[in-house]
């Protein structure tokens, strides 16, 4: 799994590519942490490379949606395989981060 | 079936979850093989970190193929704690974010991917057995 984030002015971009799994989801979680820290984030990712996730990788989506949530933020998904768009959408995350 | 037992099973997820899908047994599809690997990572995670206090102990996985009606099975075994995961309710799917738990939602992945899933205690062992049809329809 490779995360890169690059910011801007008012917005944050970050690509995923790669696998999200149980032995990287820690990193995963870690990688991601500067997206934790805007006061009013503004999060774009670009899903387009991201080949799998299992519910460890969830989880960590799961914690920066709350995060960005509590802090009045908008968070954006795009670009997402259709194979792992199902995982998001079987478990109800599909209704609970803006996926488009 | 073919099958193999690890032992002890600290940090060999990813070992046990590319043994099973390195198995001859396995479809090619790769919509199947997708659906078919999340459910073995989330399964023999639960085993892994789970079943053994301090994770000592032994899981044997195994796949077996009817060439006739195309269904794949899948069987964990392993000698820890008695737990049916089975009966652990499922999570409600339509919370918002901030009512939504961490965590929680590596069998309910199972029971949606797999056609179906099922647990027994036998012989001082918990033994899942899943199941998915494996009809290749790109074929």
């Amino acid at each position: 799994m490779k995360v890169t984030i690059n910011k801007q002015n008012e917005k944050t971009l970050v690509t995923l590519e790669g696998r999200i799994d149980t032995t990287n989801a820690d990193q995963f979680q870690q990688d991601i942490a500067p997206l934790m820290e805007d006061e009013r984030p503004n999060i774009d990712i670009d899903c387009s490379g991201m080949t799998y996730t299992s519910s460890q990788g969830l989880r960590v989506f799961l914690l920066l949606q709350k995060s960005v949530v509590a802090r009045n933020g908008k968070m954006v998904l795009h670009n997402m395989n259709p194979r792992v768009k199902e995982v998001f959408d079987i478990t109800g995350f599909s209704n609970i981060i803006t996926i488009i | 079936m073919i099958k193999k037992r690890f032992n002890p099973i600290t940090d060999k997820s990813s070992e046990i979850i590319a043994f099973l899908m390195a198995s001859p047994d396995m479809p090619n599809d790769l919509d199947l093989r997708f659906k078919i690997e999340l459910s073995v990572e989330e399964a023999v995670e639960n085993v892994v970190r789970y079943a053994y206090e301090g994770g000592i102990g032994w899981l044997e996985a195994g796949t077996s193929l009817d060439h006739e009606s195309l269904v794949l099975t899948i069987e964990l075994r392993d000698a820890g704690v008695p737990f049916n995961p089975l009966e652990k309710a499922d999570p409600d799917v339509k919370l918002s974010a901030d009512q939504r738990q961490v965590g929680g939602l590596g069998i309910y992945l199972c029971k949606k991917m797999m056609d179906s899933i099922e647990y027994h205690y036998e012989d001082g062992n918990n033994v899942l057995i899943m199941r998915k049809i494996v009809k290749d329809l790109k074929k």
